[in-house]
């Protein structure tokens, strides 16, 4: 037996099909939706098990997450400028908040809107959004076979470590504020970057593994491809809550970091709603709540007390917090794309 | 217009649409000096033209295509072949089991192969308990690494071509061999190969594009150290924020892929000519 779709039945049956992918959207247009930017990774998990929810019992609006990193945010901010854009939140880390602003692809934040803003470290109350939490960046390394915890930058030199040190290519911030960092101890300056490379070139042969990305930087722990490694606060927690053998060890020269920032974007669908979101980021309840485990995002509101890993590994009081050092990222933007080419230049193969 | 041709219309501006008009924006952003536009200048290509860093990337992206659309064949003639002369059910299930990584994500791909090529990975576990090597041998993060890896995980644009072709070949072609005095091999050599020419080359211009525009495979298995024209284009668009260069990177890298895949279309016409006398 033979079938033969009649031209009917292939027009009703796509209409019906076109009625089917239309559905949600009407649907959904009966609740008001925010579309708001995130980091892959623990920022993503509280967004969606915490931040959601909370927003939801607030405003009775739904989220929907865009994961993506801090440069490809403001990749796809740029491509749409003068259109609606792709989402009415921004996530930045501090380098793309001053490039994001400088284009005008977010405005002001609405801080007479913002009720807990009044409340954060002075630090951290920035004119283009609050700093909703800080990265802060050290030696990472696998417990089980470095048992005592390196104490300085140079233990990644030590011959030992040979083939099992890791890098990251300088597309993520973490590759670039260590070099930053590098290039700081080692005497460099903001326009000469030669005593870093100098450094890196030297380091060369204990590097196991450079990872395009931060996903795979994860992976090399995890498969115990590599045993120290400059890293991120929180990516150690997220792995350590999955049973990943990994420390974080803060290296005598001090701490440094930057911060990480929430934004309203320029002609934002949703504003009102927008700025809602960014506020619950901000709030003493929730940020003591997505300041433990497995979250453990650095507090940046006053009326939160510091506890858990945060203190053993980083800092036991808010005046600790302030003290971790940052970069001037003014300087250090332009120089990016220069960076990132002389980087690949030395260590491609 | 005849009914053929006006069908060929919506197809003809969804590709027009998707496709060639992104294209032009492509090659008019990599003339300009700046994202926004401003400028004309040719200085993007001249920046790529002038620099060896540049074409040792195009050249060791090329080169790995070679490498892993050679592996591919390798492994995946033999499958073809058997598949072809095998029962239907036999036939079918070889057929399924080439399928079945296409209907997983090529991220997932990826990730198993990281399980399987790592330190802790199976292939040191076993090497290192039959006491093969001494410490685990580095795998990951290699170009041997990458080319294992792009061979497996594009092994099904390889075998099902080459199937196809196979399938189509006169039976009674390889029984007039065998009468003729030809043994297994000289028959696969002198009548199979020949004849399923046109299959192996579409299998290999689909692996090789493939292979060389793995984005994915070759950043997750070959990590920054080893970098090709697809983590280069990523770098300067998203990292350094310079996507005019980014852009004339792109053209170059699609020009050079088009005159090879021209080459081995040619190379193709010329089998299938073959085939008919």
């Amino acid at each position: 037996m033979t079938h033969h779709i009649s031209r009917r039945t292939l027009l009703t049956g796509g209409a019906t099909f076109g009625a089917a992918i239309g559905m949600p959207r009407i649907v959904k247009a009966q609740s008001k939706t925010l579309v708001a930017a995130t980091f892959p990774g623990t920022w993503s998990e509280a967004d969606r098990n915490v931040i959601a929810p909370a927003f939801k019992q607030a405003t009775g609006a739904s989220v929907t997450q865009s994961i993506v990193l801090g440069t490809d945010q403001l990749a796809r901010l740029t491509a749409a400028k003068g259109n609606q854009p792709p989402f009415d939140v921004a996530f930045f880390d501090t380098p793309q908040v001053l490039d994001a602003a400088r284009e005008g692809l977010i405005v002001e934040y609405p801080s007479a809107k913002s009720p807990n803003f009044k409340d954060l470290l002075p630090k951290f109350q920035d004119k283009w959004g609050p700093k909703i939490t800080m990265q802060v960046i050290g030696i990472g390394y696998n417990p089980k076979s470095i048992t005592s915890p390196p104490k300085s930058w140079d233990d990644l030199w030590n011959p030992k470590y040979k083939g099992r040190v890791g890098l990251t290519a300088l597309n993520s911030q973490l590759g670039i504020a260590f070099l930053a960092e590098l290039n700081r101890l080692k005497g460099g300056t903001e326009t000469d970057f030669e005593p870093a490379f100098k450094a890196l070139r030297e380091l060369l042969p204990n590097v196991g593994a450079i990872a395009a990305n931060l996903g795979a930087y994860a992976t090399l722990w995890q498969q115990e491809q590599i045993d120290i490694a400059p890293y991120n606060f929180n990516f150690v927690q997220t792995l350590k809550a999955k049973g990943v053998p990994v420390e974080l060890s803060i290296p005598d020269t001090g701490a440094v970091g930057w911060e990480t920032s929430l934004h309203l974007v320029a002609n934002a669908v949703e504003p009102e709603l927008a700025v809602k979101y960014i506020d619950l980021h901000i709030d003493p309840a929730i940020q003591a709540q997505i300041s433990k485990p497995p979250y453990d995002a650095i507090p940046t509101n006053s009326k939160v007390a510091l506890e858990g890993a945060i203190t053993t590994s980083l800092a036991t009081s808010q005046a600790g917090l302030e003290k971790v050092r940052g970069f001037d990222w003014t300087k250090l933007n332009p120089q990016r794309g220069a960076l990132i080419d002389r980087f690949n230049r030395e260590i491609k193969i | 217009m005849s009914i053929e041709s006006r069908l060929v219309l919506p197809l003809a501006a969804l590709f027009v649409a998707c496709f060639v008009a992104p294209l032009c924006v492509l090659v008019i952003l990599s003339l300009h000096g700046e994202a926004a536009m401003r400028t004309w200048t040719l200085a993007n290509y001249a920046k790529f033209f002038t620099d060896p860093f540049n074409y040792s990337i195009l050249w060791d992206t090329l080169l790995l295509g070679v490498k892993a659309t050679l592996l591919c064949l390798v492994f995946a003639y033999p499958i073809a072949w058997i598949c072809a002369r095998s029962g239907p059910r036999l036939q079918s299930a070889i057929v399924f089991l080439v399928i079945l990584p296409i209907l997983t994500s090529v991220v997932v791909r990826t990730f198993s192969w990281i399980v399987i090529l790592g330190r802790q990975g199976i292939i040191n576990q076993i090497a290192l308990s039959l006491g093969l090597v001494n410490e685990p041998i580095r795998l990951l993060y290699t170009e041997t690494g990458v080319v294992m890896v792009l061979a497996q995980v594009q092994m099904p644009l390889m075998v099902l071509p080459i199937l196809t072709v196979l399938l189509k070949i006169d039976p009674n072609l390889a029984d007039v061999s065998r009468v003729l005095g030809a043994g297994e091999w000289r028959t696969l050599w002198r009548v199979t190969i020949p004849l399923s020419l046109p299959g192996v080359i579409a299998g290999c211009i689909l692996t090789y594009t493939a292979c060389i525009t793995a984005f994915v495979t070759q950043t997750l298995i070959g990590g920054a150290r080893l970098i090709y024209m697809p983590l280069h284009i990523y770098q300067q668009a998203i990292g350094a924020n310079n996507w005019p260069f980014a852009a004339a990177i792109s053209v170059v890298f699609m020009v050079a892929v088009l005159l090879i895949v021209a080459v081995l279309s040619a190379a193709a016409r010329r089998s299938e000519t073959y085939v008919q006398v």
